[in-house]
């Protein structure tokens, strides 16, 4: 507690030295100097970033996808974004991190190229797009606002980071191994009481960098998005990447979205793909392949802004296929609202649940084939220039292994966005 | 004899700021730095892709004449749009007082807002064509920068002027400013957020004084 408080205070002070307009003078003017222009301003680029710093404070298991022994956890993060426009119909972006992992872990800090893809926009009214590489699912609404800078909460909703019993590396045998999996106690792993959390799979891993190729576009209030990617929505960072995991077993996903007006946003989502790595092939049920253990993710997202108010919901229905149980389901749904009460001060809550069907038992019975979930987040955010702030998030959810318990999760971000 | 007075009142109102000028006039030019790289928007996350190039203003300079001048009788209103994911102008001089509407000529939200000491405001996110179009009164001189908090390449500038004489450079940095009181006042020429130039004028009536700035 005290390393990780220390250092965020040191940075909360130091933001309230800062002179604001010399700052702010700083970064834009820092701003010009990373952007380069070529060919009459045909040829322009941008080299930008944010720096985050990043404490929480926790009960044993960390929550979410996060992976640490004690019970704080100090994450910093440098991103690097580099945008290039050649003429108006190519477009290129970047995006670099160093960190302690893609999701926070307690590890040492690496180096990683998370995004990066070439978009063609042939005609200017955007009825079409083509883009290629590795980059974020079109698959609902939340990608558009995962930056550190534009999510109003520290974490993701529950949805992205819930870990099921679903594990990637073997395929489930029986109804029974997948209870044991979902259900895990600390006598599953002396010693390493949550050491299972490296196996298991949310329904969909943050925004999903997978690599393959998209199109979109928008026809009058319409807008439409596929993808097909080398992993599912559920598969780990660790394989997004195209040398890690070919295009074999791909995942196929795509949106449709109207727009009656700016106020509001709808879409629907679907995606279906394998689950399961490549190496997980010598697990799986004879006769069958790596194509019948799918993930198929049913989506909707709705959206409305206006003014100083923000509203966002997602639910999902995600379906695991196992040929030797049959189909698991799970439904994860969040509300998220944002409200500006001053120009600098703004607050969010949300509230996430995900539930989880049955699964017959070795009994004759059924039972849930994972915890059922809710967790409150509560997060007011303060900006003290246009490229510094700080968000604090208070979270509360059931604890898994005590009746009545209840876990409590405090973080705290620092952004220098420039 | 109540309206006849009231009447004297309102020509007094009316004439009173041209009072004292002859019709002075200030020219010359600014030297201006060198154009910025146009801005390049992130469309990481946009399923929909439009409008590769932004419109981009060479820079501009801004010379006034400082001075204790009366308040404005009647308050003045203005616009800074935005166009084109774009602040139309890109610098809006304003004298202290006035009324800067932000209509939104784009067929997108934007959400203008400003974190400079002189004005700290966020209009939200607000329609295309919407009514009452937002708007704030400046009433502290000095720069407001202004952003958008849903596209980040855009950027604007209101300089609040303590002054009702005041003129933009043309992109050579000529200037011609008239309709001015005589008297010996201090002219100066705002160039960017880090430089403002200054040199007096003697203005005499009926005159036209060239003034360059070194």
């Amino acid at each position: 507690m005290k390393t990780t408080g220390r250092i965020v205070v040191g940075c909360l002070l130091g933001a309230l030295a800062m002179p604001a307009r010399s700052s702010e003078d700083f970064i834009d003017r820092l701003d010009e100097s990373l952007s380069v222009s070529a060919l009459g301003g045909a040829f322009r680029g941008r080299l930008s970033g944010s720096l985050d710093l990043e404490g929480y404070f926790f009960s044993q298991p960390p929550p979410g996808l996060m992976v640490a022994s004690g019970p704080e956890l100090f994450a910093p993060r440098l991103s690097m974004f580099l945008d290039v426009q050649l003429g108006e119909k190519i477009y290129a972006f970047v995006q670099a991190r160093v960190d302690r992992g893609f999701d926070p872990t307690d590890g040492g800090m690496e180096g990683r190229f998370d995004e990066y893809a070439l978009r063609l926009t042939p005609w200017q009214d955007g009825r079409f797009n083509f883009q290629v590489g590795k980059f974020a699912t079109v698959v609902g609404s939340w990608v558009h606002r995962h930056g550190s800078w534009d999510n109003p909460f520290v974490t993701a909703p529950l949805p992205y980071e819930n870990l099921t019993g679903m594990w990637d590396v073997a395929a489930v045998r029986n109804g029974s191994t997948l209870l044991r999996w979902a259900h895990v106690q600390p006598k599953h792993f002396p010693g390493d009481a949550f050491a299972d959390s490296r196996f298991r799979l949310p329904i969909i891993w943050g925004p999903s960098y997978a690599t393959g190729a998209a199109i979109s576009g928008e026809v009058g209030k319409f807008t439409y998005a596929g993808e097909i990617k080398n992993g599912a929505l559920a598969s780990r960072p660790e394989y997004w990447g195209s040398d890690e995991v070919r295009w074999d077993h791909p995942t196929y996903s795509a949106r449709v979205g109207f727009r009656p007006d700016e106020r509001w946003t709808m879409g629907f989502s679907a995606s279906a793909g394998s689950y399961l790595l490549p190496s997980a092939a010598p697990t799986i049920a004879p006769g069958t392949s790596l194509d019948d253990y799918r993930e198929v993710v049913l989506a909707q997202d709705v959206g409305f802004a206006w003014h100083h108010w923000q509203l966002w919901a997602e639910a999902f229905e995600t379906r695991f296929e196992i040929p030797t149980v049959g189909d698991v389901r799970t439904t994860a749904y969040y509300v998220e609202a944002k409200y500006k009460f001053t120009p600098q001060f703004s607050g969010a809550v949300r509230w996430n649940e995900q539930v989880f069907g049955t699964v017959s038992d070795s009994v004759g019975g059924r039972l849930p084939w994972g915890y059922d979930r809710w967790r409150i987040d509560v997060a007011p955010s303060f900006r003290f220039t246009p490229h510094v702030q700080v968000k604090l998030q208070y979270s509360v959810q059931p604890d898994d292994l005590g009746a009545h318990d209840y876990q409590h999760t405090l973080a705290v971000q620092f952004t220098v966005r420039f | 004899m109540k309206k006849i007075r009231l009447l004297i009142v309102f020509i007094g109102a009316v004439l009173a700021p041209g009072l004292g000028r002859a019709e002075s006039v200030v020219e010359g030019r600014v030297p201006l730095p060198k154009a910025r790289t146009a801005p390049v928007m992130n469309k990481r996350y946009e399923i929909v892709s439009k409008g590769g190039v932004v419109a981009m203003n060479p820079p501009l300079a801004v010379v006034y004449l400082e001075g204790d001048f009366p308040a404005a009788a009647v308050q003045p209103v203005t616009q800074m749009s935005q166009k084109d994911l774009a602040f139309v102008p890109l610098l809006l001089p304003i004298r202290v007082g006035t009324k800067v509407e932000f209509p939104n000529l784009d067929d997108t939200y934007h959400d203008v807002f400003s974190y400079s000491a002189p004005k700290r405001f966020d209009l939200g996110r607000y329609l295309p064509g919407e009514k009452p179009v937002p708007s704030q009164v400046f009433e502290v001189p000095g720069l407001v920068t202004l952003r958008c908090d849903i596209h980040e390449h855009m950027r604007g500038l209101i300089l609040v002027l303590a002054t009702p004489h005041f003129v933009i450079t043309d992109t050579e940095g000529h200037f011609r400013l008239g309709g001015l009181p005589v008297g010996r006042y201090v002219l100066k020429a705002w160039v960017d957020s880090k430089t403002t130039l200054e040199r007096t004028v003697e203005l005499k009536e009926n005159s036209v004084l060239q003034a360059d700035f070194p």
